[in-house]
């Protein structure tokens, strides 16, 4: 018998601590575990450090609940939405500091991390200042005689959150037919503790019947929690497409502090909980419409 | 098959479409092109090259879907509706960036930065002088910081030729284009670099030996002295007459308003 990992968002949320180096899957508008975002925003955790690939508005609103001090990451944006403004601004004063890689050298950090080496080597960033400006950056001479590569520090983030198509209780995700992201690949395989959302819990079986789409193993994964919708306002593929009136909603209310804190209380401080906010933000209309986003 | 290769110059054509044909002559059968974020121009471009010179260009949509057939140009170019249909999803960091650090594939890039400077070195990271408390924060290098250092040929695309986007230095590398000039790039022990700069106004090639920005053709009705003061830095002064970059036929238009971006897309990337 496996364990049971079946939890609650606010169960899993708080396995997140003040000050964790958490790892978030994200692709600008796709597949970022929102439904713990916005927990942890509203257990109000304080002085996390984010990672990720492309940042969107997971990392906005964590900018914005004034949660984050630190991100590592390869882009921020929020791609036809624009730049992350909340972001963007704290970063320019000085209150979020930004360890940047390119994709291959955060890569090999997360890479090295999950085969608890000391480093990987890149032949990405040569040349450039991202180098000069980071310490978990080296250049180094290759041992049997070629050119020179950057070795890439390992990177073991606290936790990783993952959103998921499918989880049975015992923590094992699958994933239906979609554009796979490094964040699964990769992320959860580097950190020390693993929340998975998903669409729906299902019955072992489910994933037996097709176990070549079973993505990450139970035994590495720490709690699952059922989250339809998980990903919105970010698109989860096949299932629905990313929610476009409530980003430009947000890139209008960023920017001012007044609009801000009022968008903040109506989606992601104030509903009680994951299926409260949904009702805010349209409920099974706007649900069904998202659901259509191959006719769109 | 269109009749793409006996059409005529187009005489309505508009400087999108002009920058698309421009880049589309690039991509060539045997290529493999994928596109990035906000990539309206490079998209089309690709498009454009397999409807007509190059049927055999490979097209990894958003660096993940292979051989998609999205119906036209969507809203993004980094969601699911521009790689419907694929024939693979290619894992992003397991297969992506193995087929382009190989070398045998995935050789040229068609990437954009908020910055270049005279010598192609591409700025997404950070306006003024200190990284950690910068003026601005741009979004990040994502794979321009990878690209420009793996022996790739760049070929950058610019809708707002500006001299805030093409200045003498970039505040901060973070695309290694050819350094300093002359053979820093080759001493720093990379390959490849970047080959054209397509803008709204010309098209900039690179000096084989100083490696210094240059004018290789003026689009039609654009003038050198027009292009030196959108430029942020000094210009050489052009030999002779310089040519004029080559307007799309009546049959390249047509394929990119009505089968390839019918919705306008590709013009959110101009007036910025």
């Amino acid at each position: 018998m496996s364990a049971e990992k079946l939890s609650t968002l606010e169960a899993a949320a708080a396995l997140v601590r003040d000050g964790d180096t958490v790892a978030i899957q994200n692709m600008a508008t796709q597949a970022a575990p929102m439904a713990l975002v916005r927990e942890l925003i509203r257990q109000g955790r304080q002085d996390l450090g984010v990672v990720c690939l492309v940042g969107g508005i997971p990392v906005d609103w964590l900018a914005a609940a004034g949660a984050m001090t630190r991100l590592t990451g390869a882009a921020v944006s929020m791609e036809q939405f624009g730049l992350c403004q909340r972001y963007r601004k704290a970063v320019e004063a000085g209150a979020i500091r930004v360890e940047e890689l390119s994709e291959t050298a955060l890569n090999a950090r997360l890479g090295a991390g999950a085969r608890n080496l000391p480093f990987l080597p890149t032949r990405g960033l040569i040349g450039t200042d991202l180098i000069d400006v980071n310490d978990n950056l080296v250049m180094l001479e290759d041992p049997f005689g070629g050119p020179s590569v950057v070795a890439c520090k390992a990177l073991v983030p606290d936790v990783a959150l993952v959103h998921a198509h499918k989880a049975d209780r015992f923590g094992n995700i699958g994933c239906e037919p979609t554009a796979l992201w490094p964040d699964l690949g990769i992320m959860p395989k580097a950190a020390t503790t693993v929340i998975v959302t998903a669409e729906e819990i299902v019955d072992s079986e489910v994933l037996r019947a097709n176990p070549d789409r079973t993505v990450l193993p139970g035994f590495m994964v720490d709690a699952v929690v059922e989250a339809p919708f998980g990903a919105h306002p970010t698109s989860f593929y096949p299932r629905y497409g990313y929610d476009t009136a409530l980003h430009m909603e947000w890139i209008g209310a960023a920017r001012d502090d007044e609009a801000m804190d009022r968008f903040m209380a109506n989606y992601v401080t104030g509903p009680a909980g994951h299926a409260a906010y949904l009702e805010a933000v349209g409920g099974a209309e706007r649900q069904t419409a998202l659901k259509a986003w191959e006719q769109a | 098959m269109s009749d793409w290769r006996n059409s005529t110059p187009a005489d309505d054509w508009t400087i999108d479409e002009l920058m698309i044909a421009r880049l589309a002559a690039c991509f060539a059968d045997g290529d493999q092109a994928c596109n990035g974020m906000a990539s309206f121009v490079p998209v089309s471009a690709f498009w454009l090259a397999r409807l007509t010179h190059a049927p055999d260009l490979v097209w990894l949509a958003g660096a993940v879907g292979l051989e998609p057939r999205p119906d036209r140009v969507p809203a993004s170019t980094l969601e699911a509706p521009l790689w419907r249909d694929s024939i693979m999803y290619v894992e992003q960091y397991g297969d992506f960036w193995t087929f382009a650090l190989n070398g045998r594939w995935l050789t040229k890039f068609c990437v954009g930065a908020a910055q270049l400077d005279r010598y192609g070195n591409g700025n997404n990271s950070v306006i003024g002088a200190d990284y950690h408390t910068p003026r601005v924060r741009l979004p990040g290098t994502a794979g321009l910081g990878d690209m420009g250092s793996i022996g790739k040929a760049l070929y950058y695309w610019n809708p707002n030729h500006n001299p805030r986007s093409l200045v003498e230095q970039v505040d901060f590398i973070s695309c290694a284009g050819y350094l300093g000039g002359g053979a820093e790039r080759v001493e720093a022990g990379l390959e490849g670099g970047p080959e054209l700069v397509v803008t709204n106004l010309c098209v900039l090639d690179f000096h084989p030996y100083t490696r210094h920005m240059q004018v290789a053709s003026l689009h039609p009705g654009v003038t050198f002295e027009q292009v030196q003061e959108a430029t942020g830095f000094e210009l050489p002064a052009p030999a002779g007459p310089i040519p004029a970059t080559a307007v799309p036929t009546v049959e390249q238009v047509r394929l990119i308003r009505e089968v390839i971006d019918p919705d306008n897309m590709r013009r959110r990337e101009f007036g910025g």
